[in-house]
């Protein structure tokens, strides 16, 4: 028995200890908002934030973060509530096409936020490695990050 | 299926390796979670140290000693010890570098890219082991040459990095891509420099070329030398020459032997004192 914090909300599961964070979010929760893309820690559609750090959750055994706090991307905004200023940006900006990294790039951009990041190109390009999207040539998803970063609003 | 246990010391977890025989240490997971895709069975049961006070902590008072469970990410803020920082923060993506850790760098044994040991090597690293309910302090070259035979009990606790006057040291990899990913070829390189600009001691690094990184004895040629162009050049062909290197998917032996010369030779070179200042 494994007990995690999950979007704010105590859950224990009776799943395997080395269950991918990411098989346990998505099919025994259902929260299919995190994506499964490569499995292997290189492509960051699975990116969600453990205790706010950004991690990717296909390579996170469920056993190994008991207790821990984790927010997937269905932990942002309620369903009828307003958007996070950087979901707000990524849509203002254009910056969600087939949608299969979005849920990734704004887990790692809602940390990136919180932790006061500087409002750089080069800043946000670094973060953003581990974030693999192969629709925007990632100049859209940069524009949302400096206008979130910024913290005017869109 | 395999259950994660925690252990409330490092002695506990040694004597827990030792219980259970067939048994790990679990930290960041990363390299564990991907046994699949190499192939690796699971073992029945992983120890997870991530409960030990202290054991993530990164310290600076005169040495720098950083715990087990610290991970890339908190080793690339390092304030001294330029080709561990290095090699921490150009190692895979932030997402993997937010959790991979020190001491899985150190067990994945079959990790020939390992981003952490080359530059561990050429700091003269001292590994802190538990073993039989004792703390041993272990060269890291000691350690890594003989960490696929040593007993099973054996827990990596952090290593202790000695700073000495004149100490300059860069990492150097060669990537598919610009970012993250393994390394085709990496160089590691820590020199101690006189005040005139001579190299009082040499160690450069492979990593990611051969089955494990290792130290390499052209770096011998450097001491009492200036950095000129044409030492780096000589102890670059060199350091290449030793090498005898892997064949994997992302690149053949032949160009990990072939870049590998380039690789040391940057690195020198970003390490040539600047005209005029003193080391």
């Amino acid at each position: 028995m494994t007990t995690l914090t999950i979007n704010g909300r105590a859950v224990e599961t009776t799943a395997d200890d080395l269950t991918p964070l990411v098989v346990l979010l998505r099919d025994e929760l259902r929260l299919t908002g995190t994506k499964l893309g490569c499995g292997e820690g290189r492509c960051g559609a699975c990116t969600v934030l453990v205790d706010g750090t950004p991690t990717m959750s296909c390579l996170t055994p469920i056993g190994a973060i008991a207790g821990r706090d984790v927010r997937s991307v269905e932990g942002l905004a309620d369903p009828d509530g307003p958007l996070t200023p950087v979901q707000e940006a990524m849509v203002a900006c254009g910056a969600v096409q087939c949608g299969a990294c979005t849920p990734g790039v704004v887990m790692t951009l809602t940390a990136l936020v919180a932790d006061g990041g500087e409002p750089s190109e080069d800043a946000i390009r670094r973060a953003l490695t581990g974030n693999i999207c192969r629709c925007t040539g990632y100049h859209k998803i940069i524009d949302a990050a400096l206008v979130a970063l910024a913290g005017e609003g869109v | 299926m395999p259950t994660i246990e925690y252990a409330a010391t490092a002695e506990e977890a040694s004597a827990r390796l030792a219980e259970l025989g067939d048994a790990e240490i679990i930290a960041g997971a990363t390299w564990i979670m991907r046994a699949g895709l190499r192939r690796e069975a699971l073992r029945p049961t992983y120890v997870a140290l991530s409960r030990i006070p202290g054991i993530a902590d990164v310290t600076s008072n005169g040495v720098t000693t950083v715990g087990a469970l610290a991970t890339h990410s908190a080793i690339a803020r390092l304030d001294a010890f330029p080709v561990l920082r290095e090699a921490a923060a150009l190692s895979a993506f932030p997402q993997v570098r937010n959790v991979a850790t020190l001491g899985g760098n150190l067990k994945a044994v079959d990790f020939a890219a390992a981003d952490l040991v080359p530059a561990l090597l050429t700091c003269d690293a001292t590994v802190s082991v538990v073993s039989a309910g004792t703390t041993r302090q272990v060269p890291v070259s000691d350690y890594v040459a003989s960490r696929r035979t040593g007993p099973a009990d054996e827990v990596v606790t952090g290593v202790t990095l000695r700073p000495a006057a004149g100490l300059v040291s860069t990492y150097e990899r060669l990537t598919v891509r610009a970012s993250g990913e393994y390394a085709v070829a990496a160089a590691a390189v820590s020199l101690v420099l006189g005040e005139d600009g001579t190299v009082r001691e040499a160690r450069i690094a492979a990593g990611s070329v051969e089955p494990e990184p290792r130290l390499l004895d052209a770096a011998d040629a450097l001491v009492g030398q200036r950095l000129t162009g044409d030492v780096i050049a000589g102890v670059g062909a060199d350091a290449g020459a030793a090498l005898e290197p892997r064949s994997a998917v992302d690149a053949p032996a032949w160009y990990r032997k072939a870049v590998f010369p380039t690789l040391v030779e940057r690195a020198l070179r970003r390490l040539v004192p600047a005209e005029g200042a003193r080391a």
